[in-house]
């Protein structure tokens, strides 16, 4: 059983939610699949897992549509479905042993899995930098500054201008579509090496239903079960 | 669970209870080990196959509509051959029923394919004469009575399995269907496969599936299937698998009421991963509270 420990509404239609389960740790990357009670929602929603520590799960979330409108009306101690974690996590593809130093770039919603990973990775001795990127009012600043050697916030522009791809260091990248092919061409064009969290409708979760299979160099793949995450470079839709 | 109230004979084959994982929604039956054995289950039918590998439909493929989901999979798997080679070995050691769902574009798809499945150890052939979400073949075969016949004629003519055929709710008359079948071999009938459904992305003013429609699934179709599973059972005399919406073992007992042998869970696994293991408790439940000797004396009672 998962519980609501609180719900905080940290901008207009953003949300972060702390819940109580004992379900195995996850991974960074890894994400869970959410259900409100009742017979409102048929499906349950993946969501990408901020933090998890000590049976205390953390998710930031955005409401896009009835699901995430649901689950931003939960309150503390209310009960909410949760399966997983879920799927392939960051250093299920780039092992952390291999890891100097990492950048991590993260947009809108998309910075959320970037905050356990740069916990994971700086537990290892990386340096971490984390660039973020908001359309309008940045949040989780101070949290995302505590686990980063160094954090550049970006607002408005794309935060990819301001990221510089090397060789040397290893790359992660969540967020919304445009901005992870900026990404992906310019890792390209370095020659870095960068690993990406991809979103996907879901129904399973877990490789069953074959809702959010994608083209990949290796041939279909599902997101939720050989990903979310994927080395930039696989990943069709992130052209060439 | 180590005594008799659900065993079920269908088709020839020993079940330890009537509840079958749906095909479509359990893979080839290794997905949800996570959260259960698979063989506490009666069977699995795996993910529809086709003659040819295939990739499936492009574009969003699942959509949540009230106690329900549309799909437009599109019968994405790895091909007969590859089924053959690899999945059909590893499905026979789930230890429950084995049940290989067959799709196709055209006849000889279905007749190629039926023979390649000879060459595998499973327990019985499930002909998918109902997928909505092909463009050409699939659901064509099962709205008409005279080409339901063809194909489960010529199927039965080249297969050494137990013959079952899924029928399509998208049909004239699903009776007629499930007559024409029976008459043309068809051992058992499977039903209902998926609702003609449509989803529109109001806001972008177009529809959100790329093949327009799709597949509805889930609890709201149930008093649908409920009915037609009522109707073919009692228009024919083999043996009906009862699906479309069963989410509880109240649901699953109305279907073996309405005169299924066997019932099969699709969309409300994905729901709840451990949706099958409390309807098969539920049923034992229910058994053992109304004194039933076997879960199938009440089958068909309404």
């Amino acid at each position: 059983m998962a519980l609501i420990i609180d719900n905080k509404k940290l901008s207009e239609g953003i949300f972060l939610m702390r819940v109580s389960s004992d379900l195995r740790p996850a991974r960074p990357g890894q994400f869970v699949m959410l259900r409100p009670k009742g017979d409102g929602l048929f499906l349950s929603r993946p969501i990408s897992v901020m933090d998890c520590e000590n049976g205390v799960w953390t998710f930031l979330y955005k409401t896009v549509g009835k699901g995430t409108e649901a689950m931003s009306e939960l309150r503390p101690g209310d009960e909410i479905h949760m399966f997983g974690p879920m799927g392939r996590g960051f250093c299920e593809v780039i092992s952390s042993e291999r890891i100097r130093r990492a950048v991590l770039i993260g947009g809108g919603m998309g910075i959320a899995p970037m905050y356990s990973l740069a916990k994971a990775l700086r537990k290892t001795g990386a340096h971490v930098k984390i660039h973020l990127g908001f359309t309008e009012e940045p949040i989780l600043r101070r949290e995302f500054a505590d686990v980063a050697d160094e954090l550049m916030i970006n607002v408005g522009g794309y935060v990819t201008d301001d990221v510089k791809f090397d060789g040397g260091t290893v790359f992660f990248a969540c967020g919304p579509t445009p901005m992870m092919r900026a990404a992906a061409g310019k890792a390209r064009e370095a020659g870095a090496e960068m690993v990406v969290s991809l979103e996907s409708r879901m129904a399973c979760g877990l490789g069953a239903c074959l809702g959010c299979t994608i083209d990949t160099t290796l041939g279909s793949k599902s997101v939720c079960k050989d990903g979310p995450c994927f080395r930039y470079e696989e990943v069709t839709d992130l052209g060439k | 669970m180590g005594n008799d109230l659900l065993r079920t004979e269908f088709l020839g084959v020993q079940m330890k209870n009537p509840v079958i994982a749906a095909s479509g929604t359990f893979g080839f039956g290794r997905e949800y080990e996570e959260f259960f054995d698979p063989s506490i289950l009666g069977g699995v039918s795996s993910k529809g196959l086709t003659l040819e590998p295939s990739r499936g439909n492009r574009g969003i493929r699942v959509w949540e509509t009230p106690m329900g989901m549309l799909n437009s999979i599109g019968l994405e798997n790895p091909g007969v051959e590859h089924f053959r080679d690899h999945e059909a070995k590893n499905m026979r050691r789930l230890g429950c029923a084995v049940i290989a769902n067959l799709g196709g574009h055209s006849l000889e798809d279905y007749v190629r394919g039926a023979e390649i499945l000879n060459d595998c150890d499973i327990d019985i052939l499930e002909l998918n004469i109902s997928c909505p979400n092909v463009k050409s073949g699939g659901m064509a075969f099962g709205t008409d009575p005279v080409q339901a016949a063809d194909v489960t004629s010529r199927v039965k003519s080249v297969t050494r399995h137990p013959l079952m055929v899924k029928l399509t709710p998208n049909a004239g008359d699903i009776a007629l269907v499930a007559r024409a079948c029976e008459e043309a071999g068809a051992d058992g009938l499977s039903l209902i496969n998926t609702v003609l459904g449509m989803a529109i992305d109001v806001k972008a003013e177009r529809a959100v599936f790329d093949n327009v429609y799709a597949g509805l699934s889930g609890p709201a179709v149930m008093p649908i299937a409920l009915r037609m599973v009522h109707q073919v059972a009692k228009a024919v005399s083999i043996p009906v698998s009862g699906l479309g919406g069963i989410a509880t073992a109240e649901d699953a007992i109305a279907f073996i009421m309405a005169g299924a042998s066997t019932v099969q869970v699709g969309a409300s696994t994905f729901r709840d991963p451990m949706a099958m293991v409390k309807i098969i408790r539920g049923m034992e439940e229910y058994a053992v509270k109304k004194g039933l000797k076997n879960i199938q004396d009440i089958r068909g009672i309404v």
